[in-house]
């Protein structure tokens, strides 16, 4: 729910377990509480997309039994999987830019135990027009970081289970030509495209490939999201990373957004989310601003987190049993 | 795990049978195991405890999914 800075703060001190979102403005007048938050100015509200810095999207985490909160730097990220409750769900939120969420974005994948345990979350920004502050903010403490990774974990009462899933407009053609990289990284200048060397920036220039459309690599029918952020220099930048030794390709063109976008909602047998972000891209190549897309609210994120760092997806959370 | 879930799965981490899941985790360690299994074929019984403790930890979550598997 979208709420006044008033009405935030009656929460908090009500002793209500809270996930804040919104810009740093507001997150910094908060008082100390059971809360986490991450900045960003731009939202999913029950009324539609909407840009604002005078209210905050808040969660309500009336469904855990028990919390805690830590903060975690690129040294000790992966110190989540030993770290959260047995049956949880742990909600993390990294500064975009910063080391630990880079670090994150390339190693999560690989982790031992990291899909045993139900892990969402988001990457914090700012306003695309005028780059404000971008931080995370550990409530306990009223703490904020540029360079740490905040994170609740929540413990789920027995008999039920967090499901984490998403919503993702994209999927491929399996005619086209397979894309694979040699690293896992954020930024590449070759890639293998059935089988021969090229340099990615040229081959996506020569194609004429549309970058508003992500790569995609099929994970046994869900499809995982790298969005382009660059192309520039023979250098092809992305929002998260590429992994050596998955089968890529570009996504198939979407020439309704929005309108996909509402239509996968649609088929989606979400009921009650108790969390959910969605992708900046999403908002802005779809015009979400003022579009509803129930059950579907939260912030408008910078890369979603849904055991491991996506792009231009919504992910959401049930507890289902 | 039941012997029939068992050699299932077995053939589902192979790539004999296919079976996409509404869980999103369970296809991504689904994905994670053949990979695995692609780069070490030894690597079957390893894969196997894997897929077992997922089942086992969250079995409201599973058994949708392992009697679907089972059906294959």
């Amino acid at each position: 729910m979208l709420i006044t800075l008033e009405d935030t703060i009656r929460l908090i001190e009500e002793g209500k377990i809270l996930h804040i979102a919104a810009d740093d403005s507001l997150l910094e007048k908060l008082p100390k509480g059971k809360w986490i938050g991450g900045t960003t100015p731009y939202f999913m509200s029950e009324e539609g997309g909407i840009f604002t810095k005078d209210r905050l999207f808040v969660n309500e985490i009336d469904y855990a039994e028990d919390i805690r909160i830590s903060t975690y730097g690129k040294y000790n990220i992966f110190q989540i999987v030993e770290e959260c409750y047995d049956n949880g769900l742990t909600m993390l939120i990294m500064p975009y830019g910063s080391e630990v969420a880079a670090k994150y974005s390339k190693e999560a994948p690989e982790v031992e135990e990291l899909l045993m345990h139900p892990t969402i979350g988001w990457i914090a920004g700012a306003d695309l027009e005028a780059m404000g502050s971008i931080k995370v903010y550990d409530g306990t403490t009223c703490n904020s970081y540029t360079d740490k990774a905040v994170v609740m974990y929540i413990k789920i009462p027995g008999g039920k289970s967090a499901m984490i899933n998403m919503v993702n407009i994209f999927t491929d053609d399996k005619t086209d030509p397979i894309i694979r990289f040699n690293d896992n990284d954020l930024s590449v200048t070759d890639c293998v495209v059935n089988g021969q060397k090229v340099n990615f920036a040229e081959y996506i220039e020569k194609k004429g490939i549309d970058t508003k459309m992500p790569l995609v690599a099929d994970y046994n029918g869900s499809y995982i999201n790298t969005s382009i952020k660059s192309v520039e220099n023979g250098t092809v930048g992305f929002y998260a990373p590429v992994f050596r030794n998955i089968d890529y390709r570009f996504a198939t063109k979407v020439d309704d957004y929005s309108g996909q976008f509402k239509e996968r909602i649609a088929a989606m047998e979400a009921k009650d989310p108790v969390f959910s972000c969605n992708c900046i891209l999403n908002y802005m190549y779809g015009n979400l601003n003022g579009q509803k897309i129930p059950p579907f609210t939260g912030p408008v994120t910078f890369g979603e987190v849904a055991y491991q760092l996506i792009n231009q997806t919504l992910v959401y959370c049930e507890i289902i049993g | 795990m039941e012997a029939l879930a068992q050699e299932k799965i077995e053939k589902l981490l192979r790539g004999e049978v296919k079976y996409t899941s509404s869980n999103l985790a369970l296809n991504m360690l689904i994905s994670k195991m053949q990979k695995r299994l692609q780069s070490d074929p030894q690597s079957m019984e390893a894969c196997i405890k894997e897929m077992d403790e997922f089942m086992s930890k969250y079995p409201i979550v599973a058994k949708v999914d392992l009697a679907n598997i089972v059906a294959l």
